[in-house]
């Protein structure tokens, strides 16, 4: 439970982080400036945070299983990963209840 | 009954697991196809066929360019019925200038849209009159998708038949020509011709990036599948 709660947290972060540049940086830069060099500097963003999800989803499934969350529980915590503050009060609050 | 419902229960699990996965696994097609999309229209870019084949046996008014239409050397004759200025256009070696572009009349019912030169050049012609037949040869070009400028009168945002489709009945080509020349019947119009953008594909992204995708989908099918045999592990 506790390599699962780490593994979570670890990634929770990094997800969060991930979905600050996309939302506050590479969004802004795509949709609203028209600056072809900008757009090619942060293309690599939405790419990582794909694969960044991909993985916070793993770990949030493994810590969800094995805290016999519900899957009404679970869902959310996986959509946590989306928003870019959710991921972090997810994370808060799953430090408070199980460490 | 309480059987009956447990099996209900399971049922509707496995049901759900089954589309959950089917969808994962159709995002994951979907971008295979994306990725091949784009792999197909990088290769129609680079390469140049300089044979020039007349517009209409390549593309159809009111469809979609064929990606084996793009940056194909066309000849068309028509009217120029309205010019349009086209600001703040890039052209192949990077130079931001502002283009004269105009819709040009085929037959009694398309049209579309053709970039003729420079907009400070649109008077070296003074001579062309809108019933005259121009007979253009040019590049086929696919629409451009983002704004360089506003929507004014005279002047469009973007070389794109869907930024003038309301202002003529006439069924519009999708892309535009660059041209390369322009004549009358009798003498051929001389001016600056502008070097089209190097063509870009209008799928975003990478083709790896697709194929990643295609990597995260079906990797996400298979955690779906796994998920039920893995919670039943831990329980017991």
């Amino acid at each position: 439970m506790s390599g699962a709660l780490k593994r979570f947290r670890v990634m929770a972060i990094i997800a969060g982080v991930m979905s600050l540049l996309l939302w506050f940086v590479d969004l802004p830069v795509a949709y609203l400036l028209n600056n072809d060099d900008w757009k090619s500097m942060v293309a690599w963003i939405p790419f990582v945070h794909g694969w960044i999800y991909a993985v916070y989803v793993l770990t949030a499934l493994q810590f969800a299983t094995k805290a016999r969350w519900s899957l009404k529980k679970t869902v959310w915590l996986i959509l946590a990963g989306t928003l870019p503050i959710a991921s972090f009060a997810a994370e808060r609050r799953v430090v408070r209840q199980y460490s | 009954m309480t059987q009956k419902s447990s099996f209900l229960t399971k049922l509707g699990q496995t049901v759900a697991v089954l589309l959950v996965t089917a969808l994962f696994v159709s995002l994951g097609l979907w971008q295979l196809q994306r990725a091949a999309d784009l792999k197909e229209s990088l290769k129609v870019a680079l390469v140049v066929d300089t044979n020039v084949v007349p517009l209409e046996s390549i593309t159809s008014p009111r469809q979609a360019i064929p990606p084996s239409a793009l940056n194909r050397t066309v000849s068309i004759t028509g009217k120029y019925i309205a010019n349009f200025k086209a600001a703040n256009q890039k052209d192949g070696n990077g130079v931001i200038q502002d283009w004269e572009s105009a819709l040009l009349q085929i037959g009694d019912s398309s049209a579309i849209l053709v970039v003729r030169g420079l907009w400070s050049e649109r008077l070296l012609n003074p001579d062309i009159q809108q019933s005259m037949d121009i007979q253009i040869e040019g590049l086929l070009v696919a629409s451009q998708d983002g704004d360089r400028a506003r929507n004014v009168p005279g002047e469009i945002s973007r070389l794109d038949s869907a930024v003038v489709v309301s202002l003529t009945d006439l069924d519009l080509f999708d892309g535009y020509i660059v041209a390369i020349s322009e004549a009358t019947r009798t003498e051929s119009l001389e001016r600056t011709r502008v070097v089209p953008e190097k063509l870009q594909s209008r799928i975003p992204g990478f083709y790896w990036q697709h194929l990643s995708y295609v990597v995260i989908w079906w990797l996400m099918a298979a955690v779906v599948v796994f998920l039920p045999f893995y919670r039943r592990r831990v329980s017991t």
